[in-house]
């Protein structure tokens, strides 16, 4: 018999919507993965928090710590955005796993967590301001149309931070495969707020007819020019593959 | 050539581009990854206003590697430039998805996690950038 089999049996664990699940700097092993529920990772930058992404069933919490395979502090915190179940993963068990993977898939691994790790930083650094990478203009690729369309497609959207499950409407000005503007009337901060960190679910009927719902992180939001509203950019956060497909067809010039 | 053995050993075909080639366009289909075998090349997003360089990757470096495992969708999600001449690698897609479909369950899924959230925190940079221009 294997002896993985003789390790105890995974745990399961509850928590309520605002439980911290994971603190950054807590030098934690365990690895959740989501059976029900949605949990937000959060990084603390300077004073605040910010939001890199909010997962769902299915998903996997503390990989970092894991796969950097170093007693390292975790590098972000999750929190139950609702009622949340978690099963957790014995961390001896995917040890083991881990050192029989092929050493090609280790070597790709080991580079993408590294560029995650560095992601992770460059954004933290972003939302607070402390730095900003200058672009680089001497590349020679065409910008195309596919990239970015302006569009007026009036949708609904809620926050993912609130508990209220409260639908609001605006209209999007522009979408891509990575984000979307929204243009709404400023009247709908006094819901929830509309500032960067904050993560909204944005449903849509597009020009073609097809559905599209997708969770979108805030990045940025200013006064439109017209007196009243706000324009909101949003950068998409894992999108499923359907949707994906839907936008990538839109897209298409 | 400080290429690590486990690497050069997928390589199937060698390939030799000018400066500012484009060697993958965002947007565009493709499963194959690659490996800079010689020389710089530059990650590069487009963002609301314009290209954003996102990183710079040196010899040993494994790109093209998003598209490929994210399931199935094959779609780049940034464009690789040859900065100055380069020399990459092709690496043999069929040898490494033997070697991914190996993979005990669990650690695949850490893995998949770890390439989705990547791709997440990129566009977050991306958009946090091209704004800000």
């Amino acid at each position: 018999m294997d002896k993985t089999d003789s390790l105890p049996p995974n745990l399961r664990l509850s928590f309520k919507k605002g439980d911290l699940i994971a603190k950054q700097g807590d030098y934690g092993i365990s690895i959740y993965r989501i059976e029900s529920g949605k949990v937000g990772i959060y990084i603390e930058s300077g004073e605040k928090e910010v939001c890199l992404a909010v997962l769902g069933r299915g998903e996997i919490i503390g990989e970092m710590t894991f796969l950097n395979q170093v007693v390292e502090p975790r590098f972000a915190s999750a929190r139950a955005l609702e009622e949340t179940r978690v099963e957790v993963w014995h961390p001896d068990r995917l040890v083991r796993e881990y050192q029989k993977m092929s050493p090609i898939i280790k070597y790709i691994s080991d580079q993408v967590l590294r560029r995650l790790a560095r992601m992770n930083k460059v954004i933290g650094k972003l939302d607070t301001g402390e730095k900003k990478p200058s672009p680089d203009s001497e590349l020679s690729i065409s910008q195309r149309l596919f990239y970015r369309k302006d569009v007026d497609i009036s949708c609904e959207y809620r926050s993912l931070d609130t508990r209220k499950p409260v639908w609001l409407k605006g209209s999007i000005r522009n979408l891509s495969l990575n984000g979307l503007g929204l243009h709404v009337i400023a009247r709908n901060n006094l819901n929830f707020p509309h500032d960067p960190g904050k993560v909204f679910r944005v449903r849509a009927t597009l020009p073609n007819g097809r559905e599209v719902e997708m969770d979108a992180r805030i990045v940025t939001a200013k006064k439109a020019k017209m007196p009243g509203r706000l324009d909101i950019g949003l950068a998409l956060m894992d999108i499923t593959e359907e949707t994906r497909k839907i936008l990538g067809f839109f897209l298409m010039p | 050539m400080a290429i690590d053995p486990i690497v050069y050993g997928y390589v199937v075909k060698e390939e030799k581009y000018p400066d500012k080639a484009v060697i993958i366009e965002e947007g565009s289909k493709g499963e194959w990854a690659y490996v800079v075998l010689k020389g710089n090349v530059k990650v590069a997003k487009m963002a609301p206003k314009g290209i954003i360089n996102i990183d710079t990757l040196g010899e040993g470096a494994v790109f093209g590697e998003m598209a490929m495992f994210m399931r199935g969708s094959g779609i780049r999600t940034a464009s690789v430039v040859a900065h100055g001449p380069v020399l990459i690698g092709v690496l043999d897609s069929v040898r490494l998805f033997d070697a991914y479909a190996s993979i005990p369950p669990q650690i695949k899924s850490l893995f998949e996690t770890m390439i989705r959230r990547l791709g997440d925190t990129t566009n977050a940079v991306t958009w946090l950038v091209g704004e800000s221009k």
